[in-house]
């Protein structure tokens, strides 16, 4: 049987312990809450996005040229440089919401010769930039985004420079790697490919889009395509980090939440541990003063 | 009852109004651009400006950032950055932006940043605009 002290101390600690873990779930609840309001509000906006992004496709004349459309199928695919967004958490303490995201990454890059990756959130770029092989998988160390609260801003920085990119042909195609919430308890992390763009990606729940009449473009389709194209990216991205922070949050919320309950469970055994061996230890001693009075 | 047609106006960040409407005006690239019901298919960009709608015989102004539209016969969709009533907008920010804006522009910057800058000032004198048209009676 422990030892009355040790017993103590241990209870001390998980009890520590039990009010971080509860802080912690408080915490990812409200933060949560937040998310979850953000991603109502813009919901409408992006399904309207890439509603017109769709109906516009289908009425643009066809000899209309669109670079973010060019799937540039001349680089073969063994030597295509492909980059990839890759949406962690800043922190661990999460479950296996991380573990699920790079792991989805790797398997997706072990296809694949070139790879650029940016990193959002602390806990992945450390985990890549370990892994850096020179020409094969670069980290860009300058790509520094928290994904704690995502904005619109920031997803249109990460938009405007993977057009960049894309445009100067350092990659040939940019993927993102964020994880899907499915439900309060189910996640999945998901790949998307988001440049080149390409018409059969934006197949939504809404299947019934009738093909409109033709249309009139003003001032020309180009330069509303020009236009369109870095507001949809944005929003792809900006989805994409409202959804992983969703996520994060919530898979945080259960493993802190399940890290009370088992801290509380420990507690009860140690809690009876240390009662049985405190009235041992009674027992004991007026077993002696007994003994020592006849 | 005059013939409505459905307007939806969605910001980034919120639904701003969806409803029937009667008569819609908004900036294009180079000039205002009028809705009626029964107008023409057509797409656009949407420059930072006033957009002007009329409901229910009432005239509503809000000043949108930039954004993008989509005309119907019996629809208009217009999505923008921002969309914000006039009485929403804080005058004093939007004069600070403006300010802010004008002095960046003054700097050395790369030509993003300098775009990035004339985008911000736009968007601050168009607000600063908005807000004095519509708020000189409170």
């Amino acid at each position: 049987m422990a030892n009355i002290s040790e017993i103590r101390d241990r209870i001390k600690s998980i009890n520590d312990i039990m009010k971080i873990t509860n802080a912690m779930y408080l915490i990812s609840s409200s933060k949560l809450k937040k998310a979850k309001k953000d991603l109502e509000a813009t919901e409408p906006y992006f399904n309207r996005l890439i509603y017109a992004m769709r109906s516009i496709l289908s009425r643009v004349p066809e000899k209309v040229n669109m670079r973010y459309f060019d799937q540039r199928e001349d680089r073969k695919a063994g030597t295509r440089k492909k980059a990839f967004i890759i949406i962690t958490a800043d922190k661990g303490m999460c479950g296996s919401y991380n573990h699920n995201v790079i792991k989805t990454a790797e398997t997706a890059m072990a296809q694949c010769n070139h790879v650029h990756l940016y990193v959002m959130g602390q806990l992945g770029r450390m985990y890549f930039q370990r892994k850096v092989r020179e020409g094969e998988l670069d980290v860009d160390t300058d790509f520094i985004y928290t994904t704690q609260n995502p904005t619109l801003h920031r997803a249109l920085k990460i938009a405007e420079q993977m057009l960049k990119l894309f445009e100067t042909g350092e990659v040939d195609d940019v993927y993102i790697v964020y994880t899907k919430m499915i439900n309060s308890m189910v996640f999945e992390p998901k790949i998307q490919q988001i440049l080149p763009l390409n018409v059969n990606n934006f197949v939504s729940s809404e299947n019934d889009v009738t093909k409109h009449h033709e249309a009139t473009f003003y001032p020309t389709p180009e330069a509303v395509m020009e236009h369109l194209t870095p507001n949809f990216m944005k929003g792809l991205i900006y989805g994409a980090m409202v959804e992983s922070f969703c996520s994060e949050q919530q898979a945080r919320m259960s493993a802190m939440d399940s890290a009370t309950t088992s801290a509380k469970d420990m507690l009860h055994d140690l809690s009876l541990q240390y009662n049985r061996a405190r009235q041992a230890a009674i027992t004991q001693e007026i077993t002696e003063v007994v003994s020592g009075a006849s | 009852m005059a013939k409505t047609f459905k307007l939806e106006l969605l910001a980034a960040d919120r639904p701003f109004f969806i409803g029937e409407c009667e008569h819609l005006i908004y900036p294009a690239q180079d000039g205002l651009v009028g809705v009626l019901p029964g107008h023409e298919s057509l797409v656009t960009i949407v420059s930072p400006g006033e957009i002007q709608y009329k409901v229910d015989g009432e005239w509503r102004y809000a000043a949108i950032s930039e954004g993008f539209a989509e005309i119907r016969s019996d629809y208009a969709l217009i999505l923008g950055d921002a969309i914000e009533l006039p009485d929403e907008i804080d005058a004093k920010r939007a004069a600070e932006a403006a300010e802010r804006a004008k002095e960046r522009m003054q700097q050395k910057l790369s030509i993003l940043q300098y775009y990035h800058s004339q985008a911000a000032l736009n968007r601050a004198m168009n607000r600063l605009k908005v807000s004095k048209r519509h708020n000189h009676e409170i």
